[in-house]
């Protein structure tokens, strides 16, 4: 008794360890891909959308792996050449900090089979992008006039309604660029920005964490603000008067990239992950609330909340250089704190 | 590790012989070894990497933080938001504790549910509901301005005075939950003795109630103030982007900059200032219990 009961402990204990080895084997034959995603949101909209397509035409079991941008680099960094998933999903900012650290395979677009559906800008040898964001100027029309561009913003009637959010998002920091290059800045020099900030300061409406800034809109706190066309979408689905306005200097766009881990085992996989993600279908499902995001495929007819007919056009779309940005965003989040803070 | 299983004899089911009561806390012990202690350790070792990619030692970045004025105001707004959350609740649940103490077992029941049931909401939706009451175009704007009040809406999102009010009413469980359950022991007898020998209800509240009840009002000042000075979300929801608190400094330095080694100084600074304030609340609900067989 004493030793069946060893032997079947021993066994239980032998397999417990060789499980994992196992469940990796066996994802390698049915064809499975790990993907990294950002928690909330996207998980929900990838789960609803990409993983039965992925299954139906690829035969293909997507698992997802609910990670910030940070978290990914962080956790790939620590995994020293046995990477946690296949798939990286970043924005600008993390996807410059992945390349300098060589954390992707290269890509090679022409492995995907829709590839003649994505505009040229969005694919390179890193990755493609899978999702657009457009950064303008949202207002409600009932009790603002539609700002002709950022600098309207620090003037009667809007600069005391104005709602502003610092660094800590990709679409904040690239607003505040382009206020910093209405009053004389740079990508690199957002020193003006903040000088104009701190002129207006007593009299703007809020200074909100990016996360709260729907809600402060909504609840008529502030009246204007710098946002994403997606955010602008939402609201607007939810009875909120709120429209997008083109800031006279232009609409900024950055992509969301995948990008393929350095050391992946999954790489055919990867690509029809990819491949099925960029997809007309998914994008098309993607662009629908409560998702709301911006597609990439061209084939996709654009939502009327967008400033662009095609996608084409978003090549006239301001952009900025992450290269030159990631490094000096720490500092600036402190700028911030310190010129806000009261 | 089986043989070993298999060979040991058969534990006696017998309560005889009492093992140390350390063997007790021992599954909870470990798991804070584990998963506290340890990543308390791996924090403090980050700490002390001089760059943000974290290839060598050094002190740089607790000078960054320790030499910095700014840092160090951002320390006191975070305490000081603390304390004038524990004073808040104080001041509007002591007297609730006195009428719980006062009610029969019926009404104290009805009161308990009402007091915990705050706790049953998330802390999300707490925090977002008084953006609804507070906003521009909130339900005390609209009782002012229908009342004639105020001209003009009253600005108390974003204001510390705003997040306080809001802090004071999400943490007043922590306050009253141990704060009642002291109350409901003390003796009612001792209030009798105490105005049969001529003492005013004044001097019975501070002289024998508050005393008696100090144990208590202190582990609830405790709960208060740790809750309210780490409430990251009610901080940056209700309080803003221009009040700048402690949590929201190391979610920017973990979350959005990248630089852990930074965002590890300021979560131990956070940890150490507020255990010290902790330390001093804990020392005088001490001393104030003590005052009582004094």
């Amino acid at each position: 008794m004493s030793l069946s009961l060893t032997r079947r402990a021993l066994l239980a204990g032998a397999a417990t360890l060789a499980a994992p080895g196992i469940a990796r084997a066996q994802r390698g034959r049915a064809a499975s891909v790990t993907a990294a995603i950002y928690p909330g949101a996207w998980e929900e909209a990838f789960r609803e959308t990409v993983a039965p397509a992925l299954k139906r035409a690829q035969n293909v079991e997507l698992e997802m792996q609910p990670l910030f941008a940070v978290d990914q680099i962080a956790k790939f960094a620590a995994s020293r050449g046995v990477p946690p998933f296949d798939c990286f999903v970043l924005d600008p900012g993390p996807r410059i900090t992945g390349i300098e650290r060589g954390m992707y395979e290269r890509f090679d677009a022409t492995r995907l089979a829709n590839r003649t559906a994505l505009p040229g800008l969005l694919a390179d040898e890193w990755g493609v992008g899978c999702a657009a964001q457009v950064v303008g100027i949202a207002y409600n029309p009932k009790k603002v006039p539609k700002p002709s561009g950022y600098a309207d913003l620090f003037k009667d009637p809007w600069v005391s309604r104005l709602g502003i959010t610092g660094f800590g998002t990709t679409f904040g920091t690239v607003s505040l660029i382009e206020i910093a290059k209405v009053f004389g800045g740079s990508e690199t020099n957002i020193e003006p920005a903040l000088a104009e900030l701190k002129k207006v300061l007593p009299r703007i409406a809020a200074v909100g964490a990016p996360a709260a800034m729907p809600g402060l809109f909504q609840q008529g706190q502030c009246d204007v603000m710098y946002t994403n066309t997606q955010t602008v979408t939402t609201l607007r689905d939810r009875g909120v008067d709120i429209e997008f306005a083109v800031p006279e200097t232009g609409a900024t766009a950055f992509f969301t990239t995948l990008h393929i881990a350095k050391g992946s085992e999954n790489i055919d996989a990867a690509y029809k992950y990819i491949d099925t993600v960029v997809s007309k279908g998914v994008q098309e499902a993607l662009q629908k609330p409560p998702y709301n995001f911006v597609p990439v495929n061209k084939e996709v007819a654009l939502g009327a909340g967008l400033p662009m007919r095609s996608l084409d056009e978003m090549a006239r779309f301001v952009t900025h250089d992450w290269a030159k940005i990631n490094p000096l965003r720490g500092a600036w989040i402190e700028r911030f704190n310190r010129e806000m803070a009261k | 590790m089986g043989v070993a299983i298999a060979a040991a004899p058969a534990p006696s089911l017998g309560l005889s012989a009492p093992r140390s009561p350390w063997a007790l806390a021992a599954p909870l012990g470990l798991a804070y070894a584990a998963f506290f202690v340890a990543p308390l350790l791996m924090l403090i070792a980050v700490s002390f990497y001089a760059d943000e990619r974290m290839t060598r030692f050094g002190l740089e970045q607790w000078q960054r933080f320790l030499f910095d004025a700014f840092h160090w105001k951002v320390i006191a707004d975070t305490l000081l938001l603390g304390l004038k959350a524990v004073a808040a609740t104080v001041v509007l649940g002591f007297p609730l504790a006195l009428v719980y103490r006062a009610a029969s077992p019926a009404w104290q029941r009805v009161l308990l549910f009402i007091v915990v049931m705050p706790l049953l909401t998330s802390v999300v939706v707490r925090t977002f509901a008084w953006i609804v009451i507070l906003g521009r175009e909130g339900v005390v704007n609209q009782l002012v301005l229908g009342l004639g009040l105020a001209a003009e809406p009253l600005r108390l999102l974003q204001t510390e005075l705003g997040l306080v009010i809001s802090l004071t009413q999400i943490e007043m469980p922590l306050l009253l939950l141990p704060l009642l359950s002291v109350m409901s022991r003390i003796d009612p007898n001792l209030m009798d003795a105490s105005a049969s020998l001529g003492a005013s209800p004044w001097r019975t509240l501070f002289r024998v109630i508050l005393p008696l009840a100090a144990p208590g009002l202190a582990a609830g000042c405790l709960l208060v103030f740790a809750s309210a000075t780490t409430a990251f979300i009610s901080q940056s929801v209700i309080g803003g982007g221009r009040l700048v608190y402690l949590p929201a400094m190391i979610w920017q330095q973990a979350m959005v900059a990248a630089h852990w080694p930074f965002a590890a100084t300021i979560a131990i600074a956070l940890l150490l200032s507020v255990s010290a304030v902790l330390a001093v609340i804990a020392h005088a609900g001490r001393v104030a219990g003590g005052r009582v067989h004094g």
